[in-house]
C-alpha cells in the first residue's frame, strides 16, 4: 500500500470519527453523573464494605426508616421509609413496626415482614460474614452473635411485626435499622455462597433506582424505578456512577461538564473551580480529623507484656506541651486555606447538642510549652538544643502513611515547631497496610493519622482503656473517669443526660490530651448547578437521590 | 540432516518451555511467602469502631489465614496443580474469573499497541532512510529520544489537556461513552476507537521511539553490508532491496526486545490505565497488593509471568526459525 492510499485512509478515518462524535444522541438531560475513584465489587448489601458500595446499596436497599440530619441539634431524625410508622413499648423493651403495603421488589414481588426478619437473620449469620456481623447484641443472639429470630421477633401480620430487645441493651433507631434484602430471592441460597450469588451483580432491589447496567471499572448505571414507592415525578431518569481513578481526570471532567458531582476536592483547586459559573462548591467538614498520636505507654515494655508509662509521653503535661508547641493554625491557614477547623477533642462541632463549647483549644504557646516540659523534668543541661531527662534525649520518630499531601506538609511544620522547643523529631512515611499493622500492635511511640467519626457518635472503641473493648485506642489512653462515662453512655439514659456525659468526657480528655488533636479536615464537594434539591449534610452526600431534580 | 535439525530444535524448545514453567513456579512460590512476610493484614479492613474484631476473625478463618504459612502453601500448590488459583478476598470470586474480566482488555489493548509500535517504527525508519536527509534523520532521532524520555503520566495528562479539554476532540477517560447502548453498530465501533486514541498514543509513543532507534540502527548496519552494494550494482530496485533484504535482516535483533516489550505490555500498564480509567491488569494487580488480597496478587503475578514467558518463548521460536546460523550452531 503506498503513502497516498495510507493518507487517504487516515483522513477517512478521522472523518468517520468526527461523524461518530456528532451522531451520539445525548440523553444527558435526564442523567446525573457522579465520579467515584474505584469500582464496587458487589451490589449485595450484605458485603457492601467500601464507601461506594454502601452508598449504592443504600439507594438499592432502603431500610425500615430513613434519617435526615438535624442541623440545629447535630443529630439524626428518623422518618418513615419501608415502615410507615413505629411504636416503642413504654419501657423500650420492644418496638412495633408498621410496614407500607405498597413496597415492591423490582421483580414485582411485594415486600413483607418476612423479608425484614430474613434480613436480620442473614446479616447476623456467622456463615455469611456480612458487614454488620457482630452488631446485633441488642437483640437475642446465640454465642456466635446469630440472632434468635423467634425470641427477637414476632410477626403480627405481613405488614406488622414486633422486635424485642435484651434486658440491658440500649437500642436506638439508627442502630436498629438495616437494609432490607429479598427473602424470596436469597432464602434458597446456601449461606456460605451468598457472597458470590448472582444478586451481587444483578440485584433485585426496592429502592428509588434499580441497577440498569454495570460495566466493570467503567460505570454503574442506575435507572429510576417507576414502580418504587419512592419514585416521584420529575426525578432524574438515571444516576450514573462513573469510575475515574485519577483525581486530575475527575476535575477535568467536572469542569467540562461530563461529570456532575465530585467529592474530596483538594483545597488548592477550590479557587479555580469557584470561577466556573456552573459549579457549586460546599465544604462538608466535621466527619474526619487528623491527630498526632503519642503512645501513652512504653511500646517496648508492652511488647513484653508490661504496661508502663511512655518515657516521653507518659505525662499529660508533656502531651499538652507538645500540643501547645504545634502551630496548627499555620497548617489550617497556609495549607487548608481556612477550610478546616481546629480540633479540640474527638467530638466534632457538627454534634451541636453534644459539643462542649466551654472547652477551649490549647493555643500555640511555645514558651508555655517549654515551661511545662521543664516542670516535667526535661531540660537542656548540655545546651545542645535537645532536651534530656535522666540521660535520655528527647528524640522521637513520628510515622505516618504515604500518599497524603496534607500530612506531608504538616509533618514538616510539626518537626520545625518541636525543634524550636528542644525536641528532635524525625519523620518516616510508611505504606498504609504496614502502618495499620504497627498501630494495632502499639509499636509506635508517635504517629500521625486520622479518624472518621461515625454517626451516631461512638467513642468507646477509640478511648476505652480495656484493649478488648477499646480496640482502636492506639494511644493506650487510660482514665477511669472517662471509662465510667463511656460505660454510662452504653446504658439507658435520656438524650439530655447523654449530651451531658459527652460534654464531661470532652473536659476529661482535654485535660489529659492523650493525643494532639490537629484539625477537622475539609471534604469539599463540587457539583453542577443543574442538580437541584441536593441536600449535602454530614450524614452523607449521595442520599435521598429520589429528591434530586435536574434543571437545565 | 533436516530431521536431526528439527528434532534438536524441538528438544531445545521443549527444554526451554519446561524451564520457563519452573521459573514461573519459583516466582509464584517466592511471592507467596514474600507477601505473607510483609507487614499488613488482609483482614484489617474488617475492623472498625462498628465492626469489632469478630468479623475479621471469621474472615481469617474462612480464608485459612489463621493456618500456619506452610499449610497454606501446600494447599495453594495442590490447588494450582488442579488449575485453581483460589478465591479473591475482595471480590469473593474465583481468581481466574476476576482475572478473566481484566485480562481480555489488557490483551487486546496491548496487542494493538504492540502492533502499532512495530509498524510505526518500521515505517518511520523506512521514511527517514528513503529521504536520505541528515537534518531529518537528526530531527527524528532527537524527537524520538525526547518522546521516549517523557514519563507516561506526563504524556497522558498533556494529551488529555490539549485534545480533550482545550480542543474537545477526544474523551478524557473510559472505554466508551455513557450513551454507547443507544448508538448504531458502526458508531459503537467508532466510539470505542475514539476512546482508545489517546490511551494508545500514551502507551505506544515510547515504544515507537525505542523500536525506531533499534530498527534505524540495524537498518543502517545492513545498508552498509557488502551484499547490499552488490544488489545495487546488479540493478535491483531500491524498493526491492529495502523490502526484501534490509527489513528482514534489520528486524532480527529486534525480536528479543519485542518479546520483552510484549510481555511487559501484557502484564498490565498501570499508569495509562489509571489516567484513562481503563479496566486492565495493571490496576487490578496494584489494587490487589494494596488490599492484601493474597490469592489475587498471586494470580495476577502468575498471569503476568506466564504472558512474559510466552512472549519471550514466541520470540525465541521466531528467532530460531528466521536465523539459520543459530540453527547451524545447534546442529554443530
Amino acid at each position: 500500500m503506498d503513502i497516498k492510499t495510507l493518507n487517504l485512509l487516515f483522513v477517512s478515518f478521522l472523518f468517520l470519527l468526527m461523524i461518530a462524535c456528532d451522531s451520539k444522541q445525548s440523553t444527558r438531560d435526564n442523567r446525573i453523573v457522579i465520579a467515584i475513584p474505584a469500582d464496587v465489587q458487589t451490589f449485595n448489601s450484605l458485603f457492601a464494605f467500601s464507601y461506594e458500595e454502601s452508598a449504592i446499596a443504600e439507594i438499592l436497599y432502603p431500610g425500615l426508616l430513613d434519617f435526615r440530619w438535624n442541623e440545629e441539634r447535630g443529630e439524626l431524625d428518623p422518618y418513615p421509609m419501608i415502615a410507615k410508622g413505629w411504636q416503642w413499648a413504654e419501657d423500650s423493651s420492644s418496638i412495633k413496626f408498621y410496614l407500607r403495603d405498597d413496597v415492591y421488589w423490582s421483580d414485582g414481588v411485594k415486600l413483607t415482614s418476612e423479608d425484614v426478619l430474613f434480613s436480620y437473620d442473614v446479616f447476623s449469620d456467622p456463615d455469611v460474614q456480612s458487614r454488620l456481623y457482630g452488631m446485633f447484641n441488642y437483640l437475642f443472639t446465640d454465642a456466635e452473635g446469630h440472632i434468635d429470630i423467634e425470641q427477637s421477633f414476632k410477626i403480627i401480620s405481613p405488614f406488622e411485626f414486633e422486635m424485642y430487645f435484651t434486658q440491658h441493651s440500649v437500642p436506638d433507631l439508627v442502630r436498629i435499622v438495616i437494609p432490607i434484602i429479598p427473602e424470596h430471592v436469597l432464602s434458597n441460597v446456601s449461606r456460605d455462597r451468598l457472597s458470590n450469588h448472582e444478586s451481587g451483580f444483578n440485584p433485585v432491589s426496592c429502592g428509588s433506582f434499580k441497577l440498569k447496567k454495570w460495566d466493570r471499572n467503567q460505570s454503574i448505571i442506575l435507572d429510576a424505578d417507576s414502580s418504587s414507592f419512592l419514585f416521584t415525578s420529575g426525578q432524574a431518569a438515571e444516576i450514573v456512577f462513573k469510575i475515574v481513578p485519577d483525581y486530575t481526570s475527575r476535575i477535568l471532567q467536572l469542569k467540562k461538564g461530563d461529570i456532575d458531582l465530585v467529592e474530596l476536592i483538594k483545597v488548592e483547586d477550590m479557587v479555580e473551580l469557584n470561577t466556573y459559573g456552573n459549579l457549586i462548591l460546599l465544604n462538608n467538614s466535621g466527619r474526619e480529623y487528623d491527630y498526632i498520636g503519642w503512645n501513652n505507654i512504653d511500646p517496648e515494655a508492652f511488647a513484653s507484656g508490661k504496661v508502663i508509662p511512655n518515657k516521653f509521653f507518659g505525662s499529660s503535661d508533656v502531651r499538652k506541651a507538645l500540643t501547645m508547641a504545634v502551630k496548627r493554625e499555620e497548617i489550617l491557614k497556609e495549607y487548608l486555606l481556612n477550610q478546616g477547623k481546629l480540633a479540640i477533642s474527638p467530638v466534632s462541632p457538627i454534634f451541636k447538642s453534644a459539643f462542649n463549647n466551654y472547652v477551649k483549644p490549647y493555643q500555640y504557646n511555645p514558651a508555655e510549652a517549654k515551661k511545662l516540659l521543664v516542670d516535667a523534668g526535661w531540660k537542656d543541661a548540655d545546651r545542645n538544643g535537645i532536651l534530656e531527662k535522666n540521660n535520655l534525649e528527647f528524640r522521637i520518630k513520628m510515622y505516618y502513611p504515604v500518599g497524603n499531601p496534607l500530612r506531608e506538609y504538616s509533618a514538616v511544620i510539626i518537626k520545625n515547631n518541636l525543634k524550636s522547643i528542644g525536641i528532635e523529631l524525625t519523620t518516616e512515611k510508611m505504606e498504609l497496610g504496614a502502618f495499620i499493622d504497627n498501630l494495632y500492635e502499639r509499636k509506635f511511640d508517635s504517629w500521625m493519622a486520622g479518624w472518621g467519626v461515625p454517626i451516631p457518635l461512638e467513642l468507646k472503641p477509640y478511648w476505652y482503656s480495656d484493649p478488648n473493648i477499646g480496640m482502636l485506642n492506639f494511644a493506650c489512653y487510660a482514665n477511669s473517669d472517662a471509662d465510667k462515662i463511656l460505660d454510662l453512655l452504653d446504658t439507658k439514659v435520656s438524650n439530655e443526660r447523654k449530651n451531658e456525659l459527652f460534654k464531661k468526657f470532652q473536659e476529661i480528655i482535654h485535660q489529659d490530651e492523650p493525643v494532639t488533636f490537629l484539625y477537622w479536615t475539609p471534604n469539599i464537594i463540587a457539583y453542577n448547578k443543574r442538580i437541584k434539591n441536593l441536600n449535602i449534610t454530614p450524614y452523607g452526600v449521595i442520599v435521598h437521590c429520589w429528591e434530586w431534580r435536574i434543571d437545565d | 540432516m533436516i530431521k536431526v535439525f528439527k528434532s534438536q530444535m524441538t528438544r531445545t524448545l521443549v527444554i526451554r518451555f519446561f524451564s520457563s514453567l519452573l521459573t514461573l513456579f519459583f516466582l509464584v512460590s517466592f511471592l507467596f511467602f514474600l507477601i505473607r512476610l510483609s507487614p499488613g493484614d488482609p483482614t484489617d479492613k474488617y475492623i472498625s469502631a462498628k465492626l469489632g474484631s469478630e468479623l475479621s476473625e471469621k474472615i481469617a478463618e474462612k480464608f485459612s489465614l489463621n493456618q500456619p504459612v506452610s499449610n497454606q502453601y501446600f494447599s495453594f500448590v495442590a490447588n494450582v496443580l488442579r488449575g485453581d488459583l483460589g478465591v479473591s478476598y475482595s471480590y469473593r470470586l474465583p481468581v481466574i474469573e476476576v482475572i478473566r474480566e481484566y485480562i481480555t482488555f489488557t490483551f487486546l489493548f496491548s496487542l494493538i499497541s504492540f502492533i502499532l509500535q512495530i509498524s510505526l517504527s518500521i515505517w518511520l525508519a523506512l521514511w527517514v532512510i528513503k529521504k536520505r536527509n541528515k537534518w531529518l534523520d537528526n530531527f527524528v532521532t532527537n524527537s524520538s529520544l525526547f518522546v521516549y524520555s517523557i514519563p507516561a503520566f506526563v504524556l497522558g495528562v498533556v494529551l488529555i489537556y490539549v485534545f480533550s479539554v482545550k480542543l474537545n476532540l477526544f474523551p478524557i477517560s473510559g472505554l466508551k461513552s455513557l450513551d454507547y447502548d443507544y448508538l448504531p453498530f458502526l458508531a459503537q465501533i467508532l466510539d470505542r476507537i475514539h476512546h482508545l486514541v489517546l490511551p494508545l498514543i500514551t502507551l505506544t509513543a515510547a515504544g515507537v521511539a525505542m523500536f525506531y532507534k533499534y530498527i534505524k540502527e540495524s537498518m543502517d548496519d545492513v545498508l552498509q553490508q557488502a551484499f547490499i552494494v552488490n544488489l545495487r550494482a546488479t540493478g535491483v530496485s531500491e524498493k526491492t532491496i529495502l523490502k526484501g533484504h534490509v527489513i528482514p535482516n534489520a528486524i532480527r535483533p529486534l525480536i528479543s526486545v519485542a518479546g520483552v516489550e510484549l510481555g511487559i505490555l501484557l502484564g498490565g500498564t498501570l499508569i495509562t490505565e489509571v489516567i484513562f480509567g481503563l479496566p486492565g491488569m495493571g490496576r487490578l494487580t496494584v489494587d490487589s497488593i494494596l488490599s492484601r488480597d493474597y490469592p489475587l496478587v498471586l494470580g495476577c503475578v502468575f498471569a503476568a509471568g506466564a504472558v512474559m514467558i510466552a512472549a519471550n518463548f514466541l520470540a525465541d521460536i521466531i528467532k530460531l526459525k528466521l536465523d539459520k546460523r543459530l540453527v547451524k550452531g545447534i546442529l554443530n
